[in-house]
């Protein structure tokens, strides 16, 4: 209360009011309404009740708008929905031959995908060579996920007080007593089989559906089974956040490393020299093998690192 | 049979996306929205697509689900977590 | 022989039907958390056996039995443990678990 009068009082500079409103006080100040006066008990109770209540938008002055807005929001909507509509019904059907997306592009990709890429199975051809940078672009934004996510919930001193570190201690003494056997007898089972089976969708990303992105997603959920069974001490004896770091980057370094090996020879017309190899063989296709073993590093990677944020806060 | 499929499965997600909307609590509308993205993953099937179909079961039926249940959890959305 | 297989395959996918269609009844019939997991899981277990046996002897004796048999194998694993740990926090949480089923104290 006095900091908020405090900083209501004072004239701020605009510097000084960006700063109040990045660390949060304007926000404070604008959102929450001013406490009542404690002159009563039945008036702080109907204010209380008043208070939950009545949303917030009230608080602010935007009552009366409150029915504009819903009118607006129906119709703005209705007039979207019935431009997608009308677009839908104007487009040509799905996979006939004279689309306008059927041009030299894709002629080339299915006509010569697999002695160019040397992948048989084509989508994999398409994302992880002609399209390597978009992928590129792609597992940096999961990298990039994860950092945001990272700022915003890792826990240290300055997030934390004494209430939320004592449950946090709780949490671990329940943690370290209580192991569901059922679950860890069936996950022991499960576990194994789940991560080879996702090491097997990343190596056949370019003979068979799968790659990068899915493989990499089924051995963060097996890496989510073993911490939601075992428990995050069990975990954190072979995943620290120090070896996030240094995977994740790593494997993002990789894939630019290669990825530029190739465009560079490509685009000063020298020779690649890593052999496409026989279609079909599982040590094939050039660079994809490794571009989808680094993708799929960093899914797994990010996968486990949300849930452990959200969840403890920690890596 | 697969005209019917190619039918039953847009209405479906229709009536899905809708629930989520309409629905009022918001545990329910993330459960809905995992059974969104099972259906979507299954028409991705009839459309030929493999690849996405398996990623967006796992990562759409699974682990999006999951997170946004831990994150009702932690702003206590849900019933019975609050701080009290 | 061929006929007889496709008969066998159909009736077994149809009695899956049918335990799920049960099971679903039950799920929205009941209740109680506990009962009504207790339908889900019937179909979850019971009914995915029938409709995975009916598909495998349609399919005939090929590689993709082996897949489907494994399938079968990796949900009777999951989804049992999955419903444990379900009824086990409905257990941990709920406070009046007295009043609605009996329980048995270690």
């Amino acid at each position: 209360m006095s900091k908020m009068a405090r900083i209501r009082k004072e004239k701020k500079t605009p510097w000084q009011k960006f700063c109040a409103w990045v660390n949060g006080d304007a926000a404070e100040q604008m959102l929450l309404p001013a406490q009542p006066p404690k002159e009563s008990k039945k008036k702080a109770a109907k204010a209380k009740r008043e208070k939950t209540t009545s949303n917030h938008r009230k608080d602010m002055g935007l009552g009366q708008f409150d029915h504009i807005y819903r009118i607006c929001a129906v119709l703005i909507g209705i007039a979207i929905v019935s431009v997608l509509m009308a677009v839908v019904l104007k487009l040509p059907l799905f996979g006939s031959p004279d689309n306008p997306s059927v041009n030299e592009v894709v002629e080339r990709y299915v006509e010569k995908g697999l002695e160019e890429t040397g992948a048989v199975n084509m989508v994999a051809g398409m994302i992880l060579d002609y399209r390597a940078f978009d992928t590129f672009g792609e597992s940096s934004v999961l990298f990039l996920a994860v950092t945001c996510v990272t700022m915003l919930l890792m826990r240290d001193r300055n997030n934390t007080d004494k209430k939320e570190d004592m449950l946090t201690a709780q949490e671990h003494v329940i943690e370290g007593y209580e192991e569901d056997i059922i679950l860890t007898k069936i996950s022991r089972l499960i576990i194994p089989c789940a991560l080879v089976y996702g090491i097997y969708v990343v190596l056949n990303g370019h003979l068979s559906p799968g790659g990068g992105f899915s493989g990499g997603t089924i051995m963060g959920s097996a890496l989510i089974l073993f911490a939601v069974s075992y428990g995050m001490i069990r975990m954190s004896r072979f995943f620290t956040y120090a070896t996030f770091r240094k995977v994740t980057s790593s494997a993002l370094m990789v894939y630019a490393a290669s990825k530029a090996y190739s465009f560079f020879t490509g685009a000063n017309h020298l020779e690649s020299h890593i052999p496409l190899g026989t279609p079909g063989a599982i040590l094939s296709s050039g660079l994809i093998l490794v571009l989808d073993i680094c993708v799929g590093i960093v899914v797994a990677c990010t996968m486990y690192g949300f849930y452990a944020l959200f969840t403890k806060g920690e890596l | 049979m697969r005209l019917v499929l190619e039918l039953i499965l847009p209405i479906l997600l229709i009536v899905c996306a809708l629930a989520v909307t309409f629905s009022k609590r918001l545990l329910v509308s993330v459960v809905i929205y995992t059974s969104f993205s099972l259906i979507m993953s299954v028409i991705w099937v009839l459309l030929e697509s493999p690849d996405l179909a398996i990623t967006e079961a796992a990562v759409g039926a699974g682990v999006s689900g999951l997170l946004l249940i831990y994150t009702l959890k932690k702003i206590h959305a849900l019933k019975g977590t609050s701080d009290e | 022989m061929e006929n007889v297989r496709i008969v066998i395959g159909l009736v077994l996918i149809a009695l899956g039907m049918f335990v799920y269609l049960t099971a679903t009844f039950g799920l929205f019939r009941f209740h109680y958390v506990l009962n009504r997991m207790h339908a889900a899981a019937l179909g979850d277990t019971l009914g995915i056996l029938f409709v995975l046996l009916g598909l495998m002897v349609l399919v005939g004796w090929n590689f993709h039995t082996l897949r489907l048999g494994l399938i079968i194998c990796f949900l009777w694993l999951a989804s049992p443990v999955s419903s444990h740990l379900l009824a086990k926090a409905e257990f941990v949480t709920f406070k009046h678990i007295k009043t609605e089923c009996e329980v048995v104290e270690k």
